[in-house]
């Protein structure tokens, strides 16, 4: 993740250090975006930082935030294992077999897009496993 | 809507352009064939302004099938049709006539049913005319006019590679950003066809056009090919029909908007130049030629033969 | 409306009400009532389609980049030394860090051109300082928030050209002109609550600081204010766009915070460079979401079909200009800026012109209106940004919103019944 930052940065700078007009930086700068936004969502729900409302939830009983919950996390299964895993990996496939390649850099898209079914699987693990059910510790330092 | 008669195929149909460009115009007069051929059992529902995504991103929602019909220009068709590279590179058409015999020809007919091979069935050519380069601070004349100067090109390959023939520095910008990139300075010029180049409204900001006509690019109407498929003989042959009325239709709007929108630049106080074209071409010789031997090599010559 | 837009909304209102990640809400809900039209395979893929596209923007690369720039100024003593210098400068005005955030914020938003960007670079560094000010940080990530709606009115502005080319006929020179006045209108109006705000809390007024003071500390801030010049002189004078503008931030706050000021070590950055991560990302997946939401929502025509059942209900222009203003505001809550005037432009446009309402006035008033919904729950970038810097959730956020929604509203009540407000520097300048 980290050295995904640095990769952009890099090409950012890199560009204009140059001050050669690089037809490719644009193009890995957003791909990296992609794969930061996907995986660092992963991250994000491990340490259980996405948005949410609990205005609701805060005044269930016990028994019924725990229902609350399970539910929830079901529909995070299936949206990580449906929409990211399956249809992620049908995009991947379909864009591998009909071999599309990326405008600048010429790559297939099919890599670009394999972060999708691959954060679709992290998601899956996290919820199932390792996964922190407090809130985000506040803002340190 | 809830009275809708049963069996109603609509079909979706998304593009980048405006509601008064003429592609969109003509998109219309397909709808209505269609109704009218179909007697009403056949629809298409248009989205305009990439409501539904860009050029590329339509092309793989009509590969997985949610999205049935759109216009794209060669350039994004690159990525996906190879072949389709031939008509960003410059100077490869002798003029207008030439490119619409190569289209209705042999070659043309080859390159849409290329894209079968990837789900993206050909349905025909629109007009888009002929680009050309557009410039902030001084007029281009020569090719040794756009030395050192950064041109915004189309997110292609092809189009990086010749603006580096002609002696610019390629700079890849999206196409919403490319008016505040030229009143900043981020980019000295970019090009395109004349309505573009006044419907976008980039001549406020860059009053220099230069009709050197560098390249014929042709828009291509297309097809899902699963919503193809899942067509009757008899609805493919009416959506054929439509598409080729509309075509037809398209020619003509695009020649008008096309006199029209140099009329209002000449109006508005644009500098329109004509340069001298043999400079130009004789830059592009070198690219040219480091195609000999590859398919795109052969496609070349296969073009320069039609008379 | 059809079932999916109920569906839609069905789905995801419940599953926001337990607390459900908002971003998986929205998908869920999205995928939910796409199968009513479409095969189960084909809807998954879009979905997973739209997802990826929504956030395959290099404008976009510029929020990684802001947030970490704005931990590095932070951490890196950066922001400590511009602070001081500002409460040596503004410190004794009540509220003088609000005023601060709100008048930078806006600067930085006129000149990138995009809030995202400013609310990022902005909030990362201001809301910690403010903080550590005692503001209350849900306070200062809202003011931030809603601050940097007012640089999309100020030029330049890609809406505003977005907005040009959507209605075909505006002159965009003319829109960027006729932006100035409701977008310092806005930003004054902010100013004000801010102040207010500080006044209601009692934050602390600093005594005044003498002028030998006020000096060392504008040399010490000195490298630090390079940092604005070079940023800021960078974007204006065209040698880097607004998103290349944040490789640089982060390349000098960098420099600074480790070579110059010597705060950060570099053994912490691998971990300031995780935090990034996550807290874009939670902005991120929230976009990727969203973008496939309103994509679903366009395919289905549901704006379409919502416009011109509310716009039948009245013949009165005044009736039917509020009626127009309410259903932005409803769509600002779920759709983002740039798509729902694209998507909203050629369905009002001719209502209101029929009316004797300028495109260029009109201009003004959709994209002011949208300003409100990228701060409004449940959809809103800059929102998202707020919340994810200031590590709240909405509710916590919505809440000192609510004023600034109220300013913003009367605000776009002014601009919408004054033409004057919207036209007059523009005639004056004889680009109308
Ligand atoms: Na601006
Ligand atoms: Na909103």
């Amino acid at each position: 993740m980290a050295a995904l930052v640095v990769n952009i940065l890099w090409q950012v700078t890199s560009r204009f250090a140059l001050n050669d007009p690089s037809s490719y930086t644009e193009e890995i700068a957003r791909f990296l975006l992609i794969w930061i936004g996907l995986l660092g969502g992963c991250y994000a729900y491990r340490h259980n930082s996405h948005l949410g409302l609990d205005l609701l939830t805060q005044k269930l009983s016990p028994a019924a935030q725990r229902l609350a919950a399970l539910l929830i996390d079901t529909v995070t299964i299936a949206f990580a294992a449906l929409v990211l895993g399956y249809g992620g990996g049908q995009l991947v496939w379909l864009t591998l077999e009909l071999q599309q390649t990326s405008a600048a850099l010429g790559i297939p898209m099919g890599y670009v897009y394999s972060v999708l079914p691959l954060s679709g699987a992290l998601m899956v693990f996290y919820c199932l496993a390792l996964r922190d059910r407090t809130r985000a510790p506040e803002q340190g330092s | 809507a809830c009275h809708q008669q049963q069996q109603v195929v609509v079909l979706k149909m998304a593009h980048g352009l405006d509601t008064q460009h003429p592609v969109h115009q003509a998109m219309q007069h397909m709808a209505t064939r269609l109704g009218e051929l179909s007697a009403g059992s056949m629809r298409i529902d248009i989205y305009p302004n990439a409501q539904l995504g860009g050029e590329r991103e339509i092309l793989e929602l009509l590969q997985i099938g949610s999205l049935a019909l759109t216009k794209v220009s060669s350039g994004p068709m690159e990525s996906f049709v190879p072949s389709f590279k031939v008509f960003s590179i410059p100077y490869v058409f002798r003029d207008y006539a030439h490119l619409w015999r190569v289209l209705q020809g042999e070659v043309g007919r080859e390159l849409l049913q290329a894209g079968d091979a990837v789900r993206l069935h050909g349905l025909g050519y629109y007009d888009a005319g002929s680009r050309s380069f557009y410039t902030t601070a001084a007029p281009v004349h020569s090719p040794a006019d756009l030395a050192g100067l950064k041109i915004r090109v189309q997110n292609s390959i092809t189009s990086v590679e010749m603006v580096r023939a002609l002696g610019g520095a390629a700079t890849p910008i999206p196409w919403a950003e490319i008016y505040t990139a030229l009143q900043q300075g981020v980019v000295d010029g970019a090009e395109n066809n004349p309505p573009s180049y006044y419907l976008s409204k980039h001549y406020e900001v860059a009053p220099y056009f230069s009709l050197d006509e560098h390249a014929f690019v042709p828009d291509i109407l297309l097809v899902s090919l699963p919503v193809w498929e899942g067509l009757s003989p008899q609805q493919r042959q009416w959506l054929q029909q439509a598409a080729d009325d509309s075509v037809q239709l398209q020619r003509q709007l695009w020649r008008e908007s096309t006199a029209h929108a140099l009329a209002q630049l000449r109006a508005a106080g644009v500098t329109i130049i004509e340069p001298d074209k043999r400079a130009f071409r004789a830059a592009v010789a070198p690219m040219h030629a480091s195609f000999r031997g590859t398919a795109t090599g052969a496609l070349l010559q296969r073009i320069a033969a039609v008379e | 409306m059809g079932i999916s837009a109920l569906v839609l909304l069905g789905v995801f209102t419940l599953l926001l009400l337990l607390n459900a990640p908002i971003a998986i809400g929205i998908a869920a809900a999205t995928l939910a009532a796409m199968l009513f039209t479409m095969g189960f395979d084909v809807a998954v893929t879009t979905v997973a389609q739209r997802m990826v596209s929504g956030i395959n923007s290099f404008t976009m690369v510029a929020i990684p980049l802001f947030i970490l720039s704005g931990i590095l100024m932070g951490r890196g003593g950066i922001a400590h030394r511009l602070i001081e210098l500002a409460k040596a400068l503004i410190g004794t005005l009540p509220g003088g860090l609000a005023l601060v955030n709100v008048l930078s914020t806006t600067l930085f938003g006129a000149i990138s051109g995009s809030a995202v960007a400013s609310a990022s670079a902005m909030g990362g560094f201001m809301v910690p300082a403010m903080e550590k000010e005692g503001y209350d940080r849900n306070f200062s990530a809202a003011l931030t928030a809603a601050s940097s709606t007012a640089g999309l009115l100020i030029p330049p502005s890609n809406v505003l050209i977005i907005y040009s080319l959507a209605s075909g006929n505006v002159s965009i020179a003319a829109l960027f002109i006729a932006g100035y006045v409701p977008g310092i209108l806005l930003a004054l109006s902010l100013m004000a609550i801010g102040a207010f705000y500080a006044i209601r809390h009692g934050y602390p007024v600093s005594a005044p600081t003498p002028a030998r003071e006020t000096l060392r500390r504008l040399l010490d801030a000195l490298p630090s204010l390079l940092l604005i010049v070079i940023v800021i002189g960078g974007i204006v004078s065209g040698i880097f766009t607004a998103t290349e503008a944040s490789g640089i931030a982060v390349l000098y706050a960098l420099f600074l915070s480790t070579v110059v000021y010597r705060e950060v070590r570099p053994a912490e950055l691998p971990g300031i460079l995780l935090k990034t991560a996550e807290t874009s990302a939670i902005v991120l997946f929230l976009v990727a979401a969203s973008s496939a939401m309103s994509w679903m929502l366009s395919y289905e025509n549901i704006p379409q079909q919502m416009s011109s059942f509310f716009i039948g209900l009245s013949d009165n222009p005044l009736v039917i200009l509020m009626i127009i203003t309410l259903i932005l505001l409803l769509v600002g809550a779920f759709i983002d800026i740039t798509p729902a005037i694209l998507i909203f432009t050629p369905i009002f446009l001719p209502v209101v012109t029929a009316m004797g309402m300028s495109p260029l006035h009109f201009g003004i008033v959709i994209v002011l209106n949208l300003c409100i919904g990228i701060c409004t729950p449940p959809v809103g970038s800059v929102l998202f940004v707020g919340c994810s810097i200031a590590r709240s959730n909405m509710a916590a956020l919505v809440r000192p919103l609510l004023p600034m929604y109220v300013a913003m509203f009367v605000i776009l009540l002014l601009i919408t019944y004054v033409p004057a407000l919207s036209e007059w520097l523009p005639r004056t300048f004889g680009l109308i």
